[in-house]
């Protein structure tokens, strides 16, 4: 009887303690973290983290500890679309994905379905790294926030940097990826040509990490007698480029996307020397403070792309100050609608939303290989230095006229 | 002309590599029948072995001991693995040696990282070999053919050659009755499996350290290795070399040349 009473207290105890307890944020994390991508995916599940952990330290959300749980996307979209409907069943408010554009289309359109059926419990999506344009243009909606750049955004920022620094020349030639963000990336590369005053003397796309052999292709680009060859190649289809130009002896400059990717400058030695990147930040350009919280905090610098997606996070803990739910149900609409008019002072100049895309105004910063950089890639003597900032507002392009969105009433 | 020089040396040096990788699925899954999805697993075992030990016992050693090391996990894989689910016929082996390359590449990631580490050739291999219509040719290409030459001449003369050939030709074809005249067939199939493997692992600390060597490289060449066995016919050391050189050939040209089914269409009016 005794047992009873206490076993009769306990459960009463328990449920009384769930009812004190409101309900926290939930983000989910749908990520590459087994399979090919799984270098990039880590990334950006390690940067989430990271931003959760300072909005948890400053007091969580909701009366509650924000909550985020890892899906592994295993690199597919069908198996996102799985681990969406898991994330759902869990009670997940915020999705974020990065490592892929492929399954950040899937997983938006997901989203879109999700809230059409479900008024009332929405689920937001951040984009930390799905470049296409499509995704701010068709398959633009309310609750899908892209928190990167796009291929005009780098295009744009890369050929006026390096035009300033005398290194662009008259001649450029485009390799690129033959999916969205290559035929995106060689679409920006020939809309800014006139601006900036250059000729597109060739351009290709070939086929996606396919490839083992990339001589032929150098044997094009040294007939074509480029001056800069322009690329948003990642993985081994920037680092076979760069080697077998290397090798084959060809004197151009290299401007990409992707050439933080770790590894790539170990591996690429002395051939990276002088060549651009444009990209979301570089630890060299920033005054060093974030780069050191991030190293406190994770054991290791920021890297590729943990900065960007960290940023994400601190930008949504901006807009999570200005709501108060007291305790009762998450409403997404409000955090979006809040997203929308929040800044965040990143360390390389201020981020925000704009509403009609829901692309973010960003900065993009450019910079170079050289030696005895200030931040030294992996073991090599080689890093990064800043050659130019370039501003959200100058940065961004206009609004794509493919995008309709559909705002919450009221 | 330059076009078709270029493109025949690169060619013929890539296909030169892809021989290397799949001389030893030619003798596994050509002569013994054995599906081994792992092949390419080997390949990459390769690279990261000679990578972890060639700044312990330097460069050349580990050319030698990496294919050692990759041999002595394929005779492994053959005599603990697969005659579990031999009986049960071709799918079980896929599986298997399915499952083991995706094991392989997760301990590679495991114990090395999931981003591509930094192998290198030692320099005194780094050197331009000639100059062509004034493109430097690099020495280490040559050098990986070099090598993809040496290991067809030897296999083919140990296999046409030797009482050892005569013996595991007699094994493959004729199991039974080469049992029956005395030779110990599991030891031959277990020799052929490990030697088959170890090739693989040379050609990955060959060309680990010109290609990138990452925990994706044995998915990249996985597929086209399959297809130059299957092209160059079952068990056909002359086969595979001729149909990877013909892949080779074909993936370099294709690359030059810009024609589509559309071009072709428009000279006879249906162009846009």
């Amino acid at each position: 009887m005794k047992h009873l009473t206490l076993v009769a207290t306990a459960s009463v105890a328990a449920l009384a303690t769930s009812i004190a307890h409101a309900e926290p944020l939930r983000i989910g994390i749908i990520e590459s973290l087994s399979g090919a991508q799984t270098s990039t995916g880590r990334l950006y599940a390690n940067a989430v983290k990271y931003g959760v952990d300072r909005i948890n330290e400053a007091g969580g959300f909701n009366g509650e500890p924000v909550v985020v749980t890892e899906y592994d996307n295993a690199g597919g979209a069908p198996e996102a679309a799985d681990k969406f409907r898991q994330a759902v069943a869990d009670g997940v408010d915020i999705i974020v994905q990065g490592a892929s554009s492929a399954i950040a289309g899937q997983l938006t359109e997901d989203v879109r379905k999700h809230n059409i059926r479900n008024p009332g419990d929405e689920i937001l999506f951040m984009n930390l790294g799905g470049e296409a344009m499509e995704l701010t243009g068709d398959k633009c909606q309310f609750y899908h926030f892209r928190f990167t750049t796009t291929a005009p955004m780098r295009v744009n920022a890369l050929t006026s940097a390096m035009k300033e620094a005398g290194d662009l020349g008259t001649k450029v030639y485009a390799i690129n990826q033959n999916y969205s963000w290559g035929q995106d990336m060689q679409a920006a590369i020939e809309a800014a040509a006139p601006e900036e005053g250059y000729e597109v003397v060739g351009e290709v796309l070939h086929d996606v990490n396919k490839i083992q052999d990339f001589a032929p292709f150098v044997a094009r680009i040294k007939s074509a007698a480029p001056d800069t060859v322009i690329t948003g190649n990642w993985s081994n289809d920037l680092l076979l480029l760069m080697k077998a130009t290397g090798d084959a002896g060809l004197d151009v400059t290299f401007a990409t996307a992707f050439l933080d990717q770790p590894g790539n400058i170990a591996n690429a030695g002395k051939t990276a020397l002088g060549h651009y990147i444009a990209n979301n930040y570089d630890n060299a350009a920033g005054d060093g403070t974030f780069a050191e919280t991030y190293r406190q905090a994770t054991g290791h610098l920021p890297i590729f792309v943990e900065g960007h997606s960290a940023f994400a996070m601190a930008q949504l803990q901006e807009a999570l100050k200005g709501l108060d739910f007291a305790g009762g149900p998450i409403n997404v609409t409000e955090i979006a609608l809040a997203l929308e008019n929040s800044t965040y002072d990143s360390p390389v100049g201020p981020i925000s939303i704009r509403k009609e895309d829901h692309q973010s105004i960003r900065p993009v910063v450019v910079s170079k290989v050289v030696e005895n950089p200030k931040f030294p890639a992996e073991g090599t003597t080689l890093g990064f230095a800043p050659v130019k900032i370039v501003e959200g507002k100058d940065a961004i392009y206009p609004v794509q006229e493919s995008c309709e969105m559909d705002r919450p009433e009221g | 002309m330059e076009f078709a020089i270029i493109s025949t040396l690169n060619g013929v040096t890539y296909g030169l590599l892809l021989f290397m990788v799949s001389a030893g699925l030619t003798l596994i899954f050509g002569m013994m029948g054995v599906l081994n999805f792992a092949h390419a697993s080997f390949y990459m075992l390769g690279a990261y072995v000679a990578y972890a030990i060639s700044p312990i016992i330097g460069f050349w050693a580990a050319l030698v001991i990496a294919p050692l090391f990759v041999g002595l996990v394929g005779m492994g894989v053959e005599r603990y693995l697969l005659p579990r689910v031999h009986k049960h016929g071709h799918a079980h082996e896929l599986l298997l040696t399915f499952g083991l390359a995706l094991i392989i590449e997760e301990l590679i990631k495991l114990f090395f990282g999931d981003f591509p580490v930094n192998y290198q050739m030692p320099a005194e291999l780094r050197f331009s070999a000639f100059t062509i219509f004034g493109t430097d040719y690099p020495f280490y290409r040559l050098f990986i053919g070099g090598v993809a030459v040496v290991m067809f001449t030897t296999l083919w003369l140990l296999l046409t050659r030797t009482r050892t050939g005569i013996v595991v030709r007699a094994a493959e074809r004729l199991p039974h009755m080469a049992e029956a005249l005395g030779h110990n067939i599991p030891l031959v199939f277990m020799f052929v499996f490990g030697t088959g493997a170890a090739l693989a692992g040379l050609a990955g600390a060959v060309a680990g350290a010109f290609y990138p060597t990452n925990p994706n490289m044995g998915i990249e060449l996985g597929v086209i290795v399959f297809v130059v066995v299957v092209v160059g016919g079952l068990g056909s050391l002359k086969g595979s070399l001729l149909a990877s050189l013909l892949i080779g050939l074909f993936s370099s040209f294709a690359v030059g040349l810009d024609w589509s089914l559309a071009s072709l269409l428009s000279l006879v009016g249906l162009g846009d």
